[in-house]
């Protein structure tokens, strides 16, 4: 057994997982609190990385300005998306929402290509996390490990905010009770509005970390859009937790999977996605709303 | 009220006169169609390809004295809707021919070619099964076949000693392509080969696998990676793990050119066992340089290996219908089946009795140019390797009857 093999799929799988759960929360807590199941997230996802580009090279700024900016480049353009194709709609059957976020993420990636191109943007990492380092024995890329860390930070910090403040508690009622919630006070059109947002600024910081190593294209972010609505469906539509396990879940299955049995990776994952639909519709750990 | 009347017919037939002329101009033209990729990640190839086309259709001029226009359709890369943009523009634009093809319309056209009856001439397709056991006397391929490619591998293996102690490794796509280089590795005599590993179609974290080349060692990696974003991602990846500095990375095909000016320096890190093209060749034929001198005059940038394959297609259905004296499709395809041209890629002509072109394979490093030319600052240097030799005399030595 080569354990150093091993050691670096884990690791592999850790460092993808840091992405996919940045932006399976986001969509989580989107379905959670509004049950709007939302296609357009990749398309975010690479507005983030559109976004550090025009900060970079269009405002001359540094990278890690590039990378605090380019979500807050992004929620006020979700928030108004969201204000003007998904709240008139929200009560709709769900297939209404599931289509017009599916025409919002056409409409958004012809809008990438028509300004920026269909070309394929190459972005070096930043200086100081350029380069190898060794991790017990075997060279890992420094900066696949720093963005990894910055992701794992935000999603807890997400998790404080959700646990520990007051808007946080106004998403978990909405999300476990909208009636009720609604009745004591809780806006709840406002509230989907300002997580809708935020959900895609998550998105947006996470196509900003993965730029460096995923290179910036316009259709950057079909992959790991399917990658979590993989997460989602495993933890449970709605569950954050759920996310946590889910998205480390699929990242590992398809890094370990890739590592050892390449062909076979992803025909296992969506096997135990669909044993999982079937055996636990909300979820494997059962928290989660069945859609 | 006459006059109005007498303006408004004066009007009227003016409108008609200039109505009638343009449809007559309409009329006039030719119509070749171009099926390819203009959507999604390898659309990059798309462009390149049309771009071929329509600087080879400007430096051609008109054909039997008509102009061309182009009729340009989105295959999607989608062997279903291959069939079906390609039947309305045969039905409803009345296409002379087809260019543009890459691998998965070409197969997929295959099908439906008698049906077509038109010629349609493939420059990005390299299953040898389309002018081999599955040839059909409508479709032609311009650029080299796999098992040409194999005859390259093996010339630049013999040349290059550094890879022939290499321990060899393949990381491909996981579909059929890649499972033919990686056989054409290992049947290479005395190669030590020390694995393999094959991606799905739709990977974009190359991590696992890059991890499993360095796992078993691997001083050369091959690497059928789906030309475009992918192989971009690829090799970027590589790159950051360090895979480029202990082995060395070759590709079956070449590289694209908007690649290599996008890896830049890492481009010197890798070696092409047999490129389809090559834009400096313009050093020894001075019809690449001309193509070369038109592309960069009407795009801007340099002409990429399926600029050149997809602009030698063209002056090759030209010519052909030109020597036909017709755009009946039976007598363009007879044409086609005996016409030499001079092309961007050397003189041309198909082999006889088969579909397939005697084509060069191009060997060659990546290097930084003394001086950007055409505003590329890396190329692949040209050396000419005539891999057709690999061919049998006659096609139907393949199992190729044309009927």
């Amino acid at each position: 057994m080569d354990w150093n093999f091993l050691f670096v799929n884990i690791l592999n799988g850790v460092v993808y997982g840091s992405f996919l759960l940045l932006t399976s929360l986001g969509l989580s807590l989107v379905f959670g609190l509004g049950r709007v199941v939302n296609f357009a997230h990749g398309a975010i996802y690479a507005m983030g990385g559109y976004a550090l580009i025009v900060v970079m090279y269009g405002i001359g700024a540094g990278y890690w300005l590039g990378l605090v900016a380019a979500p807050l480049l992004v929620i006020p353009i979700a928030m108004v998306i969201e204000r003007v194709a998904i709240r008139p709609i929200r009560h709709r059957p769900d297939v209404d929402t599931l289509l017009v976020t599916f025409g919002l993420s056409s409409m958004i990636v012809g809008g990438i290509e028509y300004v920026w191109g269909t070309g394929t943007k190459l972005l070096p990492p930043p200086s100081p996390f350029a380069g190898i380092v060794d991790v017990f024995g075997n060279q890992y890329p420094l900066y696949r490990l720093v963005a990894a860390v910055v992701s794992l930070l935000v999603s807890a910090g997400v998790f404080v905010v959700i646990q520990f403040t007051p808007i946080g508690l106004r998403i978990r009622a909405i999300t476990d009770d909208p009636g009720m919630a609604e009745a004591l006070g809780v806006n709840r059109k406002r509230l989907l509005t300002l997580v809708f947002g935020c959900a895609a600024g998550l998105a947006a910081l996470a196509g900003a970390l993965g730029a460096p190593i995923f290179a910036i294209h316009p259709e950057m972010g079909m992959n790991i859009l399917i990658d979590s609505f993989l997460v989602v469906v495993l933890g449970g539509l709605g569950s954050l937790m759920g996310s946590v396990i889910g998205a480390f879940f699929v990242s590992l299955t398809k890094s370990i999977g890739g590592g050892y049995f390449a062909e076979w990776s992803t025909a296992i994952l969506f096997l135990v996605v669909a044993v999982v639909l079937i055996a636990r519709p909300t979820g494997v750990f059962g928290h989660g709303r069945v859609a | 009220m006459r006059g109005l009347w007498s303006v408004l017919l004066g009007w009227f037939a003016l409108v008609l006169y200039l109505g009638t002329d343009s449809l007559a101009i309409a009329q006039d033209a030719i119509k070749i169609g171009v099926l390819t990729i203009r959507s999604g990640p390898a659309k990059p190839i798309g462009d390149d390809i049309l771009a071929g086309i329509e600087t080879a259709t400007k430096m051609h001029g008109p054909v039997l004295s008509r102009p061309v226009e182009l009729v340009i359709e989105d295959s999607l890369f989608n062997a279903q809707t291959a069939v079906t943009k390609a039947t309305k523009l045969v039905q409803q634009n009345n296409v002379a021919g087809i260019l543009g093809t890459s691998t998965i319309e070409a197969l997929a056209l295959l099908s439906v070619a008698d049906r077509l009856g038109v010629p349609i001439i493939t420059s990005n397709a390299g299953s040898a099964a389309i002018t081999r056991e599955r040839c059909n006397k409508w479709v032609f391929r311009t650029n080299a076949e796999d098992l040409m490619s194999v005859e390259s591998l093996q010339e630049l293996v013999k040349n290059t000693p550094r890879l022939q102690q290499a321990k060899w490794f393949t990381i491909g796509h996981d579909y059929p392509w890649s499972r033919l280089v990686a056989g054409s590795v290992k049947g290479i005599k005395d190669l030590q080969y020390v694995g393999e590993t094959f991606a799905p179609l739709d990977t974009t974290d190359w991590a696992p696998f890059i991890a499993r080349a360095r796992s078993a060692g691997a001083t050369a990696v091959i690497m059928p990676v789906t030309l475009g974003v992918p192989l971009l991602q690829f090799i970027q990846q590589a790159n950051e793990f360090g895979l480029t500095e202990t082995a060395m990375l070759v590709s079956p095909i070449g590289l694209p050119d908007w690649l290599v000016e996008k890896l830049g320096r890492t481009s010197t890190n890798i070696v092409s066992a047999g490129s389809w093209a090559a834009w400096r060749y313009e050093e020894v034929w001075s019809a690449t340089k001309e193509f070369n001198q038109a592309f960069y005059a009407m795009h801007g940038r340099v002409a990429g290996m399926q600029s050149l394959q997809s602009a030698t297609a063209t002056l090759m259905l030209y010519n052909a219908i030109a020597k036909a004296g017709s755009k009946d499709s039976e007598a363009v395809i007879r044409a086609l089946a005996t016409v030499e041209v001079n092309t961007p890629v050397g003189l041309l002509k198909f082999q006889p009795d088969g579909r397939q072109a005697l084509v060069p394979l191009f060997l060659g490093p990546y290097e930084k140019l003394d001086s950007p030319r055409y505003g590329a600052t890396y190329g692949q240097r040209a050396e000419p390797f005539a891999a057709s030799r690999s061919l049998p005399k006659s096609a139907a030595e393949y199992g190729c009857k044309l009927s």
